[in-house]
């Protein structure tokens, strides 16, 4: 059993409550005006959850990331990992959201609907049952399908719901039935018996626990953003109120890898099939095609939209070689704790560019370094975080991934290719982030500075200092992924 | 025999065809609902046939939770169609199409 006081219960309570709690504040009051009020209460929940996670961590009450656990949620360093980054992408949304809400309907539930949200995302990452996964991911999705589609009176925000919704349902539905492949297999829901249960199927049953875990490679890699499940992808961010895209990008896509990881992974290793190279060749795909198509966008939102795709592809190269290199899992931890700031900080400069210059289009983002000197600054930098430019952060997780890819060339002849890949794709990423700068400070006429919201400034140094600081002095955060990372090997038995 | 497990097995599929059928082919948003309904279904027909020749109950329990978030998720599709409706008058996939790039 659970202790009551474990992290997972703990932000449960604390945000389910304070979910709660800010509607009803809302009916009591009989007003809709005080947007700033609730964005107060749900920050300093969260504040409190992310207190929480990391006073565990500093008290070493947090076991070493366990693989399996007999109880459906488990409180390991893995999860922590997940849900510091999970509640600081939440941070940053309840944060971005406050200037661009001044001007729409119903805060109360908005706010309420991002706890609400966050605590899916965070249990899927605890999740060691495959019926609490499916619970928590459904926790996760329903509250952001409203969310996105939260603008009413905007056509293009319903579309992007409905687009969203339909594929997010589909997936669901897809999870579901390998989750019953699975349970009549094994006779069970628990990820570590099914495992087991797996490494000793008679050999004729062998395709259905394929078909199984190809199912849930489809139903996660609809959230991942994996290229053949990534249609809905720019068209749902373009059209999400920019905060919610944050949300999405950095973090319910970070949840399908979180998921992917618990299940996927460690079916692999078991079934003891080839299956690093479909891995690796989705890699490989993701990467190449959203880099590509991302150089072709003329919108600032859906140009981020396709590199986000990109990078579920650079995360993707971990997990191919994960049981080959211990290095895979680790470099892949690494950028999806990165990711989670970097899109989030540029998702959330998109927002605040929304709000105050109402533009998303690329030529007319001329001189926005000197309208907007801040939060053009930070965009700058989580762009070249993005690329991989050496003295910020996501330059050493994508050091590790592609590290990780020539390390496992003794053991797998294809291996180096996926890195060679890799820093092609990082090449010509660069190529578009660093167009976006020129157009930003080189180009248009001088005009005069616009008044930036305070709130998403905010936003904006704490993540420069995140990227700059832990890109000066990785230190610390490679020890923090080295101590979440599971250990995989090919032979492990559960 | 009407209670062995294949049978159980064979109707499965067959709905997760008719779903997937459904998808792939009809255009009107309700429809599609309809057809991730019916992939929900015969995921938990699965799930309750399994648990019927199983000692224990995990898979009934499941499809319980299954039939309750497919029911939210239903009331927010459905809900999300009523606002489209509204816009459009009209819940044709074909025409929502103002995002592109």
């Amino acid at each position: 059993m659970l202790e009551i006081t474990s992290t997972p219960l703990v932000i449960m309570a604390i945000l389910g409550t304070v979910g709660i709690i800010i509607p009803i504040i809302s009916i009591a009051r009989k007003e809709q005006g005080s947007n700033s009020f609730y964005a107060v209460i749900a920050f300093a929940a969260l504040i409190v959850s992310v207190g929480y996670v990391g006073y565990q961590f500093i008290n070493d009450n947090v076991a070493p990331a366990a693989l399996f656990s007999e109880d459906v949620l488990v409180d390991d360093a893995f999860g922590g990992l997940f849900a510091i980054a999970m509640l600081l992408v939440a941070l940053f949304t309840t944060v971005g959201s406050i200037t661009y809400m001044r001007k729409h309907n119903s805060p109360a539930v908005y706010y309420s609907l991002i706890l609400l949200a966050t605590i899916g995302m965070v249990l899927v990452a605890y999740s060691t049952d495959l019926v609490m996964l499916f619970v928590a991911w459904e926790l996760m999705s329903l509250p952001t399908y409203i969310l996105v589609g939260f603008i009413k009176k905007n056509p293009s925000s319903n579309e992007a719901a409905l687009k969203y919704f339909l594929f997010g349902a589909l997936s669901s539905a897809i999870i579901v039935y390998g989750i019953s492949i699975a349970y009549g297999l094994t006779g069970s829901t628990n990820i570590g018996e099914v495992i087991q249960g797996y490494s000793t199927l008679d050999p004729s049953l062998l395709s259905l626990a394929l078909l199984s875990v190809g199912m849930f490679i489809a139903g996660f890699g609809f959230k991942m953003g994996l290229v053949p499940f990534h249609q809905w992808l720019p068209d749902t961010y373009e059209g999400a109120p920019p905060p919610i895209a944050a949300l999405l990008a950095a973090g319910t896509k970070k949840v399908g890898f979180a998921a992917a990881i618990r299940v996927i992974v460690l079916g692999i290793v078991v079934l003891n099939l080839d299956w690093t190279l479909a891995l690796g060749i989705l890699a490989v795909m993701t990467m190449t095609i959203g880099n590509i198509a991302a150089i072709m966008q003329k919108s600032l939102t859906r140009m981020l939209a396709y590199s986000s795709i990109a990078h579920a592809g650079y995360i993707l190269i971990g997990l191919a070689v994960a049981p080959y290199s211990s290095l895979g899992l680790q470099g892949s931890l690494y950028h999806i704790l990165n990711h989670a700031v970097m899109k989030g900080m540029a998702f959330i400069a998109i927002a605040g560019i929304v709000t105050t210059l109402a533009v998303t289009n690329l030529d007319k983002l001329q001189g926005l370094g000197r309208r907007m000197p801040i939060t053009a600054l930070a965009l700058v930098i989580s762009l070249f975080a993005l690329a991989g430019v050496p003295p910020l952060s996501g330059f050493w997780s994508k050091l590790m991934l592609f590290g990780s890819a020539l390390d496992a060339g003794s053991s797998l002849w294809w291996a180096p290719w996926l890195a060679i890949f890799g820093v092609l794709n990082s090449a010509l990423s660069l190529a578009y982030y660093a167009w976006i700068a020129r157009k930003m400070y080189f180009e248009g006429e001088t005009e005069k500075r616009v008044k930036e919201s305070k709130p998403i400034i905010a936003v904006m140094i704490f993540s420069m200092i995140f990227l700059i600081g832990f890109g000066v002095y990785p230190e610390p955060l490679m020890q923090f992924v080295e101590f979440a990372t599971p250990v995989i090997s090919l032979d492990l038995m559960p | 025999m009407a209670n062995e497990l294949i049978d159980f097995t064979l109707v499965s599929i067959a709905l997760l065809g008719i779903g997937i059928y459904g998808l792939a082919v009809k255009r009107n948003f309700i429809r599609m609902l309809f057809a991730i309904e019916i992939i929900i279904n015969a995921a938990n027909l699965n799930l309750v046939a399994f648990g019927r020749f199983l000692p224990h109950s995990g898979g009934q329990t499941l499809a319980l939770f299954s039939i309750a978030i497919a029911a939210a998720e239903v009331a927010v599709g459905l809900s999300l169609i009523i606002v489209a409706y509204r816009m459009y008058q009209n819940i044709d996939i074909e025409d929502f199409r103002s995002l592109k790039g």
